[in-house]
């Protein structure tokens, strides 16, 4: 299990990561954290003829708010993120979501932007970014560009990035105070891809009734999913029994999953199902 | 149910020495195969089938072999050369059809990963950027994918002369099985099915072949469990005399039975050093491993059990198939065996009619994995009696004690093949059930329960047939190899011991039982103490190998029986320097002394000086020179250890989800040596055993590809999959091995996976669920709790 | 293979610097272990899940088999050979041969490395959290109940130690 050849650049910033990817092509690829790509290289299942490291780059870090979002840069390791207070309190399910990502020894490594590019349908950074209504920042050859988390993604392992683009940064709206927010996440194992995981986020108004809701799912279809049908369920009314259940309801019959090793199709519909119901409980007891 | 283990003086033994491995192991200066470099080594690495059963109608290694920094290429027909076929040494069944194949295949390939061709190369980089320049074509052949496919009427066929797939089937009958279940009150009965699974050592298997044809000698570093076995089977295979052979183990980073077999990876790297005229290393990588290293668990047993209505067990019966792989491994259809000779368990079973099936299918070769069969004899006797309970609303506790044999009624005869030696198994069961309730798990239970969580107790109850065991029984039932063991025990010139094994340390802390027993034996200090294993050229001969639970019992009597004789001598020679009778010194912390006149005595340094080197005046003129016995154990019979295992679980009842939240064990392995290292043993087992009910799982396509070949999806449980252990000993000596020991290294794996099962049955119990499948995935269990809520309704 | 592009690496392991040549391909696992010559550092599956070969570098834990020796060009690394004081365990060792926390000893360095970092990052674990922390390192022969045994006594040890040289002072 040894890697291919290639040949090995390391980029400065984001600029010349721009300037290599454009000279390079289709065969380069980004090297951030590592924790993805290196275990397929590792396997001989991508073989770039480059890899553009950009561990040594220093303007794509940083996690920081501005105007009411929090701006995560994209080289900011996921474990950074994790324990960032900042960023805890500004987004309350980053901490939770990162909790079920990998291992802390991978998210010592891991980047934030990195698990966003490689868009592992079952990975929860994408799912939190869909739910979130999360925006991501890209840069190309002729300038940035901002992404809608729900754009950005277009099926497994592949982004609207274009060959010679990079995502440098990506912007969460901070959540309104007395917002509730849960992860519900059924793994095999604590640390694996998700079977399902799902975000949620709900707000109630002086009357109890939900002003705020925000669902994603994923590992339910070739990217994460916003559940908008579910949350059209809840917004607006109170959030009970038989208003939680029909979200549910809703958002299992939103989601296309496939088979794979871990659960059938139908489980994972049934998942979603089971894991939207607890997810608004949860975020609405964590108010 | 006698003691033979005379009341000796025990500093050591029976307590919880720390290991002396570990300093080594803690600071990276451990030495495992890939950590071994000699002179002029090179890399190999193999090419594996990408199909199940195909025909290969065309290799071309030319572009592989031009690759610079590449040595050698070899093919099947190159290997023939040079090898035999690879050696099956179990033949189990009567008249079976042996499916032998040679290292790398030369026609055919009947399996996804079985060996095409072979690469020798500067480093493991370019071995394997060359084994991508290999042109294989494969002309499609059908393929039997699973058991059920196997057995169809129409099956396609794995070997074209044979009727069938079946390589051969035999009835183990005791009584009269069709009178008792004609008579009975209740029978019940069910399919269990074991998916495959692997032991998994972390340590892939690897070894580095040196054959040297100028020298006349293959010198061989491998990673396995038995390294007399392996240069018997490498001299059989390469049709070379053993004594050019020579087989170092370094430390192994695990074996679990995995590394006792003897693989087509031996002969490869053997070939490609003899090819290239330099040493060759040839491991295993973690992908590869799923489909070249042993296949194991992989058995349905569809069995049933007859009762009286007071709870009598009156008859099993059953047929257990086993799916074996597109050819036989080293131990054919070994496993399957056991888990049909073992399948009663602990209980008095007076009429049995037990069937084996071994079917070939085109999955890699079946194989040793810690437990040989006897966890899927496990899962048999105490699905079926928890079934029973149930059925009779009996306590499942009671129903196991009122079957067990009494203490009085040891030796046993199970019936099929193993006479149970000695046994208190309800002071065992009640040892388990009495730390449940001091553990307060019936409250949490019951407390759960009432807050609306699916908190289940499950109880299993397990025998452990160890020290493998009589040499002649074993060759009689098929065994192509020896049960017995040698020691060689020494005192060198300044006092010191040295004590020689065949057997292998792969973990389980053979060194410090070792020194523990001979530092005992002797009257020394433990740190006077070395142990050596691990050569072929230097260390004894060890029938069999590090399996089957024989480390303890049998090198551990070898050792008994030999530092006793060592004694004798040391004190004779004491005697004469001390100008004393020897039967009236002792031997204690290293000295020798007049028993309550401590003042007068001598040292073992003077002993040793006296043997080695100062003979004159102070060796008595009718002792040989030098401090050395030597002991060779052949026991009398098989040891049988037992326990009853009890885990507390949580099930959710929404997504079929288990967590296990606490697990205890009552045990008697007789006379333990060393508990912390004994608890070690057990938790280990059944952590491995709750991965084989829960979690890993060789999963397969229709074509025979395996899915599940990365730690992404064969999952290993980690640290929060695994609960807390807590053990509770009994010891009741092994009658017939000097220092009473009985076999303990495989109870956990025995006991863990039908326990699962038990467990979550009670937590479902108002739905009536039963388990039977494992490992039992979330989903399988969402199935189970959906079909008894649907029936539930219904009815 | 002179056609072969190579880079040089400079790394400070334990303290000692080594240089090497190697390809970029090279993970930084086989440089500790073939060029330094450190094979305290194992692997086991080399695809990230196992944990064995995991390393401090620049005194963060990472897999050594997903970094290629070219990223640690300049890095300070620890491996398990670092961690004995002198010719004495450090704690943690201490206490893993104490409470049976090893016995094949083949995850061990990646269990150390691990639990050093979790312990560094939170000296008073509760056993959920230790049993979070080393649940990226698997290990096929302890049941792990002894290993989480081991990091919590030696996390016992350490806050002893500590307040003991604070008394002192």
């Amino acid at each position: 299990m040894k890697p291919p050849p290639f040949e090995y650049r390391s980029a400065h910033d984001s600029t010349e990561t721009v300037e290599l990817l454009t000279e390079y092509g289709d065969d380069a690829k980004i090297l951030a954290g590592g924790q993805s790509l290196v275990p397929l290289m590792n396997f001989r299942m991508a073989r770039p003829s480059v890899l553009i490291d950009i561990n040594q780059t220093q303007d794509m870090t940083g996690i920081r708010e501005d105007d009411g979002h929090l701006v995560i840069g994209a080289m900011a390791r996921q474990r950074v993120l994790e324990r960032d207070p900042t960023a805890g309190v500004a987004v309350p399910l980053l901490p939770a979501a990162l909790a079920h990502t990998g291992h802390t020894t991978n998210r010592n490594r891991g980047t934030f932007g990195g698990s966003l590019a490689h868009a592992d349908p079952a990975a929860e950074l994408p799912a939190l970014l869909v739910a979130m209504g999360g925006e991501l920042t890209v840069k190309g050859p002729s300038g940035t560009r901002i992404v809608p988390a729900e754009d950005f993604f277009l099926a497994p392992l592949t982004t609207t990035l274009a060959y010679n683009e990079i995502l440098v940064s990506a912007r969460l709206p901070r959540l309104p105070s007395g917002t509730g927010t849960a992860v519900e996440e059924l793994a095999r194992r604590h640390g694996d891809f998700a079977i399902v995981s799902v975000m949620a986020a709900v707000h109630l108004d002086s009357n109890g009734r939900a002003d705020l809701v925000r669902l994603a799912a994923g590992g339910v279809d070739s990217t994460p999913i916003r559940l908008h049908e579910a949350e059209s369920v809840l917004s607006g009314g109170t959030l009970d029994e038989t208003s939680i259940d029909a979200a549910a309801t809703a958002a299992a019959d939103a989601s296309h999953p496939v088979d794979d090793v871990h659960g059938t199709a139908s489980y994972r519909r049934d998942m979603v199902r089971v894991l939207v119901a607890r997810a608004i409980r949860s975020a609405i007891a964590n108010r | 149910m006698t003691t033979t283990a005379e009341p000796q003086e025990t500093k050591y033994t029976g307590k919880s020495q720390q290991r002396i491995e570990d300093p080594r192991l803690l600071t990276g200066h451990g030495t495992y195969i890939d950590d071994i470099t000699v002179p002029r080594m090179i890399e190999g690495a193999v090419l594996r089938s990408p199909v199940a059963h195909a025909r290969i109608t065309r290799i071309d290694v030319s572009k592989a072999a031009e690759l610079p920094g590449v040595f050698a290429v070899i093919t099947g027909n190159d290997l023939v050369e040079f090898a035999g076929e690879q050696p099956v040494i179990w033949s189990v069944i009567p008249e079976q059809r042996i499916a032998r194949a040679h290292a790398l295949a030369t026609d055919t390939v009947r399996w996804v990963g079985q060996g095409v061709a072979a690469v020798a190369a500067v480093d493991r980089y370019v071995a394997e950027d060359a084994l991508e320049l290999i042109e294989v074509d494969y002309e499609p052949l059908p393929v039997v994918a699973d058991l059920e496919q196997a057995l169809a009427p129409d099956a396609p066929k794995l070997y074209e002369d044979w009727p069938d797939n079946i390589s051969g089937s035999m009835t183990f009958p005791a009584g009269d099985a069709d009178a008792a279940f004609a008579e009975a009150d209740v029978v019940v009965g069910a399919s269990f099915r074991h998916h495959a699974g692997y032991g998994c050592s972390i340590e892939t298997r690897g070894c580095i072949a040196n054959w040297d044809v100028f020298a006349g000698k293959l010198d061989m570093w491998l990673g396995t469990q038995a390294p007399n076995l392996a240069r018997d089977l490498l001299a059989q295979v390469l049709s070379l005399p053993v004594d050019k052979i020579r087989v170092r183990t370094p430390d192994l980073g695990g074996g679990f039975g995995l590394k006792f077999d003897f693989y087509p990876d031996e002969i490869i790297a053997a070939i490609l050093s003899r090819r290239t005229k330099r040493p060759v290393k040839l491991l295993e990588d973690r992908q590869e491993s799923f489909v070249s290293s042993s296949r194991a668990r992989d058995m349905r047993h569809d069995f049933e059990m007859a009762l009286r209505s007071d709870g009598t067990i009156i008859g099993l019966r059953g047929t257990a198939y086993a799916v074996l792989g597109g050819a036989l491994g080293t131990v054919g259809s070994g496993p399957p065996w056991a888990s049909v000779l073992a399948c009663m368990g602990p209980y008095k079973i007076p009429n049995q009619e037990l069937t084996l099936k071994a079917v070939m299918t085109n999955r890699s070769p079946y194989g040793s994995y810690r437990g040989w069969g006897m966890p899927k004899a496990n899962i048999v006797h105490e699905r079926l009696i928890e079934f029973a309970a149930r059925k009779l609303g009996m306590s499942r506790i009671d129903l196991r004690r009122m079957n067990f044999p009494t203490p009085e009624e040891f030796p046993y005869f199970s019936g099929a093949a193993f006479t149970y030696d000695s046994g208190r198994y309800a002071d065992c069961l009640d040892l388990a059930t009495s730390a449940v309730n001091e553990r307060g798990w019936n409250v949490r239970q019951r407390e759960g329960r009432e807050a609306g969580r699916s908190i289940g107790i499950g109880y299993g109850f397990h025998t452990e047939v160890g020290a493998f065991g009589p040499s002649r029984v074993l060759n009689m039932v098929g065994l192509d190899h020896s049960g017995f063991d040698e020691v060689r025990i020494r005192m060198d010139s300044t006092g010191k011991v040295t004590v020689l094994s065949g057997q292998s340390a792969m973990g389980q802390g053979t060194h410090t039982t070792y020194a523990q027993l001979a530092a005992d034996g002797l009257g020394v200090p433990i740190e006077d103490v070395t142990i050596v294993t691990g050569d072929t050229e230097s260390c004894p001969y060890t029938g069999y190998g590090t399996g089957g639970s024989r480390a303890a019992t049998l090198g551990g009597a070898a050792i008994v029986n030999a530092s006793g004789r060592l004694k004798s001598k040391i004190l004779r020679i004491g005697a004469e320097l001390l100008e004393a009778n020897p039967d009236d010194l002792e031997i204690s912390d290293g000295r020798v002394s007049v028993r309550g006149a401590a003042d007068a005595s001598v040292s073992t340094a003077d002993i040793g000086y006296s043997a080695y080197r100062m003979l004159n005046g102070r060796l008595p003129e009718s002792e040989t020179p030098t401090l050395e016995e030597i002991d060779v154990f052949d026991p009398a019979n098989m040891t049988t250890s037992y326990g009853c295992t009890a885990l507390l679980v949580e099930v959710d009842r929404q997504t079929g989800a288990v967590t296990l939240l606490d697990c205890l064990q009552a045990h008697d392995a007789g006379v333990i040596i060393n508990p912390l290292l004994a608890d070690g043993q057990l938790a280990g087992g059944l952590a491995q055993a709750f991965g084989g009910g829960l979690f890993e799982e060789f999963v397969y396509d229709e074509d025979g590809q395996i899915n599940t070949a990365s730690f992404m999806d064969y999952l290993l449980p980690s640290a929060t999959d695994i609960p807390p252990f807590h053990f509770y000993h009994q010891e009741t000596p092994a009658p017939h091995i000097p220092g009473g020991m009985k076999g303990l290294g495989e109870a956990g794996t025995i006991a863990g996976v039908s326990v699962v099962a038990s467990a979550i049955d009670d937590a479902l119990s108002d739905l009536g669920v039963a388990v039977t499948e494992f490992p039992m995935t979330p989903p399988r269990l969402l199935e189970l709790i959906r079909a008894a809520q649907s029936a539930g309704v219904t009815a | 293979m002179s056609d072969k592009h190579t880079v040089t690496v400079t790394v400070t392991v334990n303290g000692q610097v080594y240089t090497g040549d190697c390809e970029p391909r090279m993970t930084l696992a086989d440089f500790l272990r073939h060029e330094c010559g450190l094979t305290g550092t194992h692997l086991g599956c080399e695809h990230g899940v196992c944990g064995a070969c995991t390393v401090l570098l620049d005194d963060v834990a990472a897999r050594s088999c997903l970094t290629f020796a070219v990223q640690a060009d300049g890095a300070r690394i620890t491996t398990v050979e670092g961690l004995a004081e002198g010719e004495q365990l450090n704690t943690l060792q201490k206490s893993f041969q104490e409470h049976h926390g090893l016995q094949c000893g083949f995850c061990t360095s990646g269990m150390l490395m691990c639990a050093t970092e979790l312990l560094r990052e939170n000296p008073n674990p509760t056993e959920t959290e230790v049993r979070e922390g080393i649940s990226g390192v698997l290990c096929r022969c302890t049941g792990y109940d002894s290993i989480v045994k081991s990091v919590m006594a030696a996390a016992g040890d350490q806050r002893d130690a500590v307040s003991e040289a604070g008394s002192a002072r």
